[in-house]
């Protein structure tokens, strides 16, 4: 711009901020809503399976899955098939950020694999990838249990 | 002892140059820039699979803000660097006008960083954005360079609230320059938590590497020609003051003598900073043009007494060592696309038009100078300038106040009349905004295009 031309110091404020917070907007709001959920067939956790060897109570740890902070495996415990159980075996706990996102994230993921009694659980908001690592493990633990 | 630079044998020469327009690097530049702040976006974009919930967005905002943050903030660092492809060729004036600019808007893309990721944190903890100054403390006390960047980022605070405009002004600018200097700690201090915490350099190295190039190279350059080519310069040089001379109440000119000056690549229409070591002036540097062509062992500077450096100037002893840095500022004639060339000078503006004139390249008649101020006793440097005309066959004209005190017209008809293909005439101009700003409208009324409208301008 010409140093001569009459800058409008107020409009361009706007224009910067504008721009700035509708890019932004538009940014995120192009991106997918959750994680794209791994395509595995859930073995119907019916409850009627109670029926096949898994009587009585049953634990069976899942496969370490490699995320990008760091290796997640849980372990589960079932009683007549079903799912009481969730432990994180293994997590990423290399710095406080980790160990501060786990403290929330790890709860509820165990508490929403409860519900569920599947590995169909949604992602805790701020550990996309340890949401995403959890589901994969605990989906080979119901898995090799179910076998 | 002359008082007067003009008719050197090497100024004679240089107006005998061919025209060489050397075009602006700026547009270049630019591209650069956005192709990086695109890269930065994309750093974003290649990390994040998904978005959960609303909280996530917030986070992702933060995450944003900060990356285009920690981009910027090197490029700030950059254009104060005094890199000579942006000092010389793009102007010292509009980088610092980018520099400016660019400085307000990272400020305000970090205070919306650390809001938008305190606030993310908080409720992700299960707390509302009332907790967000108590997740703030946390999470300084709990991550790692979290402490460093707190004080970085109060530094920026503290910065930018001295460079606001009425705050500016009330400051001495001693003052403003030296809490401006703190920049430099907060850049370091605030960098090593984007490194440590950043989620795009942890599970990217090359991320990683490209930041450290980034800084690193912005550092090397800071190192390299704000303090040893400096150094270079002057031990080379070896300047000191020669002598001072009244040009007309209230101007005067500072003759400084050294080694092989011309040597030091400065041309007309450039400036020094200058820094005197005498007592109560060696703790600021100064930028004032050079007012004559520089000659191989003495280099001169005119200079009108208005502020409380520019007074103390008069009191200057020969001999008095001087400390200079440059030579900086793009309106040389390298900047006039071709043909004749329009000089405007307002008051001690004359100074580096005196250069010019004395140096464009042109014919006979090809050269105009236009010299406005208050009255006849305040047009500085008229002999020579008048010498120079009639050496050169060049034009002078002057507009003074008439005899009652009313400004002369300068207007487009004016302008015509006096100069009937003003059009085909490339513009150079120095003088105080106001007057810089009538003469530039009245110069696009008679056609002039503003790309060839020359004009430095440091009022932000």
């Amino acid at each position: 711009m010409h140093s001569l031309k009459k800058n409008r110091p107020l409009r361009r404020i706007v224009l910067a901020s504008a721009a700035t917070v509708s890019g932004m907007v538009l940014l995120l709001s192009l991106k997918p809503h959750s994680a794209p959920t791994v395509a595995v067939a859930v073995p119907a956790p019916s409850g009627s399976s109670s029926a096949g060897p898994a009587t009585g109570t049953k634990t069976v740890t899942g496969d370490t899955v490699q995320t990008r902070w760091g290796p997640v495996q849980v372990r589960i415990t079932l009683k007549s098939g079903k799912l009481t159980e969730v432990t994180a075996v293994t997590y990423p706990q290399d710095n406080p950020r980790d160990q501060e996102i786990n403290s929330f994230a790890l709860p509820r993921l165990r508490s929403e694999a409860l519900q569920a009694q599947s590995a169909d659980i949604d992602t805790v908001s701020g550990a996309t990838y340890t949401s995403d690592g959890y589901r994969q493990s605990l989906q080979s633990a119901l898995d090799s249990a179910s076998s | 002892m002359t008082t007067t630079l003009a008719g050197g044998r090497a100024a004679r020469r240089q107006t005998m140059r061919r025209i060489r327009p050397r075009r602006s690097p700026a547009t270049v530049l630019l591209l650069v820039v956005w192709a990086g702040a695109v890269g930065v976006l994309w750093l974003w974009w290649h990390n994040t699979p998904s978005i959960a919930d609303q909280n996530g967005k917030i986070l992702n905002a933060g995450r944003i803000t900060g990356l285009l943050a920690g981009y910027l903030m090197a490029l700030v660092v950059l254009q104060m660097a005094r890199v000579p492809a942006l000092e010389r060729r793009v102007g010292s004036d509009r980088v610092a006008r980018w520099h400016a600019m660019s400085g307000r808007y990272t400020l305000c893309l970090v205070l919306a960083h650390i809001f938008l990721i305190m606030w993310g944190y908080a409720l992700q903890a299960g707390k509302s954005l009332g907790d967000i100054v108590q997740q703030t403390i946390d999470s300084i006390n709990q991550l790692p360079d979290m402490g460093k960047a707190a004080i970085g980022a109060g530094l920026f605070v503290l910065i930018g609230l001295t460079s606001i405009g009425p705050v500016r002004r009330r400051i001495p600018y001693d003052t403003w320059y030296h809490v401006h200097l703190l920049t430099y700690a907060a850049v370091f201090l605030t960098f090593w938590h984007q490194i440590t915490t950043g989620n795009d350099f942890a599970v990217e190295p090359a991320a990683k590497t490209f930041w450290y190039v980034l800084y690193g190279s912005v550092t090397a350059l800071v190192v390299w020609y704000r303090i040893l080519v400096p150094i270079r310069l002057n031990m080379r040089h070896r300047m000191r003051v020669e002598a001072v001379i009244e040009e007309t109440p209230g101007i005067v000119s500072v003759l400084i003598g050294g080694r092989k000056l011309h040597r030091m690549g400065a041309q007309a229409g450039q400036f020094f900073r200058w820094r005197f070591l005498a007592p109560g002036m060696r703790f600021s540097s100064h930028p004032y043009s050079l007012s004559a062509a520089p000659r191989p062992d003495m280099l001169r500077i005119t200079v009108k007494a208005i502020g409380d450096h520019s007074a103390r100037l008069r009191e200057l002893t020969p001999g008095t060592r001087v400390w200079a840095e440059g030579p900086y500022g793009a309106m040389t004639a390298q900047r006039r696309s071709r043909g004749k060339v329009l000089l405007v000078a307002g008051g001690v503006g004359i100074t580096p038009m005196r250069a010019l004139f004395e140096t464009l390249p042109g014919a006979a008649g090809d050269i105009t100078l236009l010299y406005r101020a208050n009255t006849t006793q305040d047009l500085a440097l008229w002999d020579e300038l008048a010498a120079i005309a009639d050496d050169r066959g060049a034009r002078l004209m002057y507009a003074v106040n008439s005899p009652d005190g009313e400004r002369p017209d300068i207007s487009v008809e004016r302008l015509r009349q006096k100069l009937p293909d003003i059009e085909k005439h490339d513009v150079f101009m120095c003088g105080p905004a106001g007057f810089a700003q009538t003469v530039f409208e009245a110069l696009r009324g008679a056609g002039v295009p503003a790309r060839r409208i020359h004009h430095e301008s440091f009022e932000m």
